[in-house]
């Protein structure tokens, strides 16, 4: 479960301080899906970094599994998230001078899986990439460098999955054959899984969504906004 | 338009630090060519004033003949300063006593440079004076009055003249390193020469004229005086071509600092090339999307060789003012010990500097530039384009061909060069191998696990491809430096052992065979450390191989001289031994043994033997006082005449020599202090010939200290260079690293993994390079050291190991402290940077 409580993030900037993310109260229960939407700049990204613990809040509190974050340093946090999270993001991410498999491998060692190789070779070819296991990332096209991207996430059984764009940078049909990669893996392993993305057909077919406007969030109230989107 | 564009992004970049590596590369390499050329040059022109002492000017010429007055008008037209001297033997005539001394008559102009020495006392210290004797008295060695036994101010007659004995001469710059066939010396005026009669026909009188000046003019003059010169009468002598231990430590010197300056261009070009590829890679992006906004090639091309040109220029100035900085504090530093001035400026170097600014700067960044010129617009979709890679063969050719240009610009000698390069360009090779190497063992990381080894390896697996330059440039740099450092040990040792403590200070030559069981008696008495003793027999060479050779002294009656054989042109001294002398190597053939067969063996030098083409199993000709003496050539010997021992050309088997009546020279080793007692250590040694070399010596000493001295400040600018060089390369690479740290950190990677992971990245990196460094440095060292420094070549294999512990840990803590910026950066930070 995520809890967040009134957080406020603000940073300094040479033009002064910057409020990005306004009193923002959220609940995410176990196993949800959530998507986050909203217009560039409004504070999506600032806020699942805040949920990963990779930056810290101003104020406020935020709960991760039942451990507040703010009382674990930078050491426990980078724990915690191997063991517990997984990161989608919109440019892929991977580490370039690792192969595909090895990327894999990496997460999953990271977070003290037993026989890494063998599950990442697995979940590889779950995603349609085992024959390119070997190569690097700058020999793949945006679309399968996606998808070892999220073999590398699932590959440790995270209990919650943090996705930013995950298709913002794929064409339709790249995009599609990973949003259903993300959803089947999800259900499969019944992973609490964050989705931040622009897209309203894939906002849809998330059980909720909260809107992001200027630093400030809201619930998409609207059932039948929602059965629109899914439908 | 574009020059607008090109102004903004200048400032633009300016304040966002894009150009620092860049513009700190070409102020570094800026500042170390002036200030190691500046600093040479004033230590050169230093070192020469020194060297011009033993020569009592900048030139000297010899002749046996009085010289054409027009040579004279020549030097004076070219605004030369002259001094002369006349020298001849002739007897002393004292008290009943007789003793043959060397003459020598000089002007009031001399000496040019150095100064005479004179005592009050015989064998005591001397101290400089500016005049010389005055008319119709004469100064002469201590040695002279013992041997005639009077004191100064005393009459003593020389040939016809009788002149007053006022002051005892303690040196005179250009007595020589002579070792034996000295006699003690006497000066004069230069008038007063006529009144001894000595100067009449038939005489044997040796000229000496000395020259002062701009090295433009005199060296026109010898340009000028060379075609009329006559090897057999004149000898043309200059600071530079300076054979003794003195002349060849400057002349060593002198390519060191070349060397050094070279490689500081090398070692910036290097550090301009990683730069500018830094500054090309961050600028894709930018470039791609003008170019997907309309923006031609052309415009590109404007804008950003414009930027180039900004920064050059502004490198420039600041580089020059940097440099000009350094080395004066290095000047200021050094000033005590070393007499280097700060009057003169120097213009050459500044030019140099400057052009090296252009030259690096242009060149060096121009692939870089190409490649950014060449980005394609899809760049702006696909991020990995990174413009086309076919030119890279290209790119290494032209780099390598601009850097060998460099280094032969500055050297102007292509030895140097050639050598340097092409050991440089065989480590790149090998780094290739290396590389290709490294990714073989890459494959195999699969079957493992991923933790801060593998990761390492997985980072210079790919810098070793897509970024080869980087290791590469580690490794050339640690070579460099490594040459630079080991030349350095390598010569100051030999300097010194040229030299060691106790080297005989005095000799002692004309020692008659009666004399021996004598002096040896006083050694003992006196406690004085003596050398060995040589017999000597001086003999005229008169034929080689039955061909009779030229003589200075050939009657005009005989055969012209041009059609005989090169001589010697003066009597060789002859001894004899029945081992090889210490210092001494046998190179062709065997040393003889006491067995004498058809002739008696004699053991030839080396470079006299080439010089009068004798060969082995050569049958040569001796006269020695009337008698002949034949003896056949058996070996070869090299001698390694730096040594302050005495050197023979001719060594023969003893049992030819019985005959012959022999005189001995020997040398020992006498403490400043104990000066004084030289009077009674020879009192019962009569007619033997003291030649005092102790101010010599000391001064020798000196210069090599200041000579070192130097050298060591020029590695400790080179070293800093490298360094620099060092930094700026893991600089460069930091690009690359923020994003995986930020990956890592992002998927949970703990902080001492990460850290691990650099560092030991960055440990095998400076391993590797250190090793090969070790390596190529071996083989350019070789070269250097035998084809240039005319050194022996030595190894190093204490390198082998110091190079990669050295290159580990100076490049394991510069990537650490680069990365430990980077892991203190907030992870949500790092990230955002790239999103
Ligand atoms: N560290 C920071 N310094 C300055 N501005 C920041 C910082 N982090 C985020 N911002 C600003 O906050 C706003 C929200 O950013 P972000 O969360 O990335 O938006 P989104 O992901 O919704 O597009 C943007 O305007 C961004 O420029
Ligand atoms: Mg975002």
């Amino acid at each position: 479960m995520i809890e967040c409580k009134s957080v406020n993030k603000i940073v300094t900037t040479t033009e002064g301080q910057l409020q990005i993310l306004r009193d923002i109260n959220l609940k995410v229960e176990d196993g949800q899906t959530l998507a986050i939407v909203g217009a560039s700049g409004s504070g999506k990204s600032t806020l699942l970094s805040l949920l990963a613990g990779l930056d810290e809040v101003s104020s406020g509190e935020i709960i991760l599994n039942g451990q507040p974050l703010h009382a674990l340093d930078e050491e426990q946090r980078a724990l915690m998230r191997g063991a517990n999270v997984g990161f989608v993001f919109q440019s892929f991410m991977l580490v370039q001078s690792l192969s595909a498999l090895e990327n894999v491998m990496l997460s999953a060692q990271l977070a003290g899986v037993d026989d890494a190789k063998g599950r990442a070779e697995a979940i590889l070819e779950q995603v349609g990439l085992g024959h390119r296991a070997k190569h690097y990332p700058n020999q793949l096209s945006g679309g399968e460098q996606q998808r070892v991207a999220i073999a590398r996430a699932f590959i440790t059984r995270p209990k919650i999955l943090f996705a930013d764009e995950p298709t913002g940078n794929l064409d339709a049909t790249n995009g599609e054959l990973v949003e259903q990669l993300l959803f089947n893996l999800n259900a499969e392993s019944g992973t609490t899984l964050i989705l931040v993305t622009h897209d309203s057909v894939l906002a849809g077919k998330c059980q909720r969504q909260v809107i992001m406007h200027a630093g400030e969030l809201t619930e998409s109230t609207s059932p039948s906004e929602q059965q629109r989107h899914v439908g | 338009m574009w020059a607008n564009l090109a102004l903004r992004l200048f400032r633009h970049e300016m304040r966002r630090g894009e150009l620092n590596i860049i513009l700190a590369a070409i102020v570094l390499s800026v500042a170390a060519v002036l200030s190691l050329s500046l600093f040479s040059a004033r230590l050169q022109s230093a070192l020469n004033d020194k060297t011009a002492e033993f020569i009592a000017g900048d030139r000297q010429l010899s002749s046996r003949q009085v010289i054409d007055p027009a040579w004279l008008q020549k030097a004076r037209e070219l605004e030369l300063n002259i001094a002369e001297q006349i020298s001849t033997q002739s007897m002393l005539f004292a008290n009943g006593d007789l003793v043959l001394a060397d003459i020598r008559a000089v002007d009031s102009a001399y000496p040019l440079k150095g100064s005479v020495k004179i005592s009050e006392q015989a064998f005591s210290a001397g101290r400089e004076v500016t005049e010389l004797p005055p008319e119709n008295q004469v100064w002469m060695d201590a040695r002279l009055f013992q041997l005639l036994n009077i004191e100064p101010g005393a009459e003593v007659e020389i040939g016809d003249g009788t002149f007053i004995a006022s002051r005892v001469l303690s040196d005179i710059p250009d007595r020589g390193f002579a070792v034996f066939g000295n006699d003690q010396l006497v000066l004069m005026r230069l008038e007063d020469i006529a009144k001894t009669g000595v100067t009449g026909p038939g005489a044997r009188l040796s000229y000496r004229y000395f020259f002062t000046g701009r090295d433009a003019d005199l060296d026109a003059f010898y340009q000028w005086l060379r075609p009329q010169l006559n090897r057999e009468l004149h000898r043309w002598r200059s600071v530079k071509d300076d054979e003794s231990a003195i002349g060849n430590a400057v002349q060593t010197a002198e390519r060191y600092f070349l060397l050094a300056i070279m490689l500081a261009v090398v070692l910036a070009a290097v550090s301009i090339a990683v730069a500018a590829q830094r500054y090309s890679q961050r600028h894709f992006d930018p470039v791609a999307i003008m170019k997907t906004l309309g923006a031609s090639k052309r415009l590109i091309q404007k804008v950003y060789v414009l930027q180039i040109l900004f920064v050059t220029m502004l490198g420039i100035v600041l580089g020059c003012v940097l440099g000009f900085v350094l080395q004066h504090g290095v000047v200021m530093l050094v000033s005590d010990r070393v007499p280097v001035s700060l009057d003169t400026w120097y213009w050459q170097p500044v030019g140099i500097a400057v052009l090296t600014g252009f030259i690096c700067a242009l060149l060096f960044s121009l692939y870089p530039l190409m490649q950014l010129f060449g980005i394609p617009p899809l760049r702006v979709l696909r991020r990995d384009i990174e413009g086309s890679g076919t030119k890279r063969l290209v790119q290494y050719v032209a780099a390598g061909g601009a850097i060998f240009a460099l280094m032969w610009l500055y050297s102007g000698n292509l030895q140097i060069s050639g050598i340097l390069f092409l050991t440089g360009a065989l480590l790149v090779i090998a780094l290739f191998a290396v590389s290709v190497g490294l990714i073989h063992i890459g494959r195999l990381l699969g079957s493992g696990n991923i933790g801060a080894w593998q990761l390492a390896w997985a980072r210079i697996q790919r810098r070793a491809m897509n970024n080869s330059v980087q290791l590469i440039s580690f490794s050339v740099t640690l070579l460099l430096l490594l040459v630079v450092l080991a030349l350095r040990n390598d010569m100051i040792k030999q300097w010194r052992e040229q030299l060691p403590q106790g080297t005989p200070n005095y000799f002692l030559a004309n020692i008659t065979a009666t004399q021996l069981p004598v002096l040896k008696q006083q050694f003992t008495d006196f406690t004085v450390n003596a050398g060995e003793i040589y017999p000597l027999i001086r003999g005229r060479l008169t034929e080689i191989a039955g061909e009779k050779v030229q003589s200075a002294v050939t009657k005009e009656n005989e055969q012209p001289a041009e059609a005989r054989r090169p001589g010697l042109g003066r009597e060789a001294n002859l001894t004899w031994a029945s081992n090889v002398q210490a210092g001494n190597k046998v190179v062709a053939g065997t040393f003889f043994g006491d067995d004498v067969g058809d002739y008696p063996e004699v053991s030839v030098e080396q470079k006299i033997a080439e010089r009068l083409r004798i060969t082995m199993g050569d049958i040569l000709t001796f006269d020695i006082g009337g008698q002949t003496l034949q003896a056949k050539v058996t070996s070869l010997r090299e001698v390694n005449w730096q040594t302050m021992q005495p050197n023979f050309f001719f060594v023969l088997q003893p049992a030819a020599m019985q005959d012959f009546p022999a005189t001995y020279i020997t040398s020992f080793h006498l403490d400043g202090e104990r000066k004084q007692a030289l009077a009674s250590l020879l009192a019962p040694l009569s007619s033997v010939t003291l030649i005092d070399v102790d101010a010599r010596i000391n001064q020798l000493r000196q210069i090599i200290d200041q000579v070192s001295l130097a050298v060591e400040f020029i590695l400790v600018l080179v070293l800093s260079a490298g360094s620099l060089v060092l930094i700026a390369q893991v600089q460069a690479s930091m690009d690359e690293r923020r994003q995986e740290l930020a990956i890592l950190r992002t998927l949970g990677a703990r902080g001492g993994l990460i850290r691990w992971s650099v560092v030991l990245e960055f440990l095998i990196i400076g391993l590797v390079a250190g090793l090969m460094a070790a390596l190529a440095h071996e083989i350019a060292l070789y070269f250097l050291q035998t084809e240039v420094f005319n050194m022996s070549a030595s190894w190093h294999f204490e390198y082998w190991l110091i190079a990669p512990l050295v290159g580990a840990a100076v490049v394991g803590v510069l990537g650490a402290v680069s990365c430990w910026q980077l892991l203190r950066i907030n992870t949500g930070q790092l990230l955002r940077n790239m999103l």
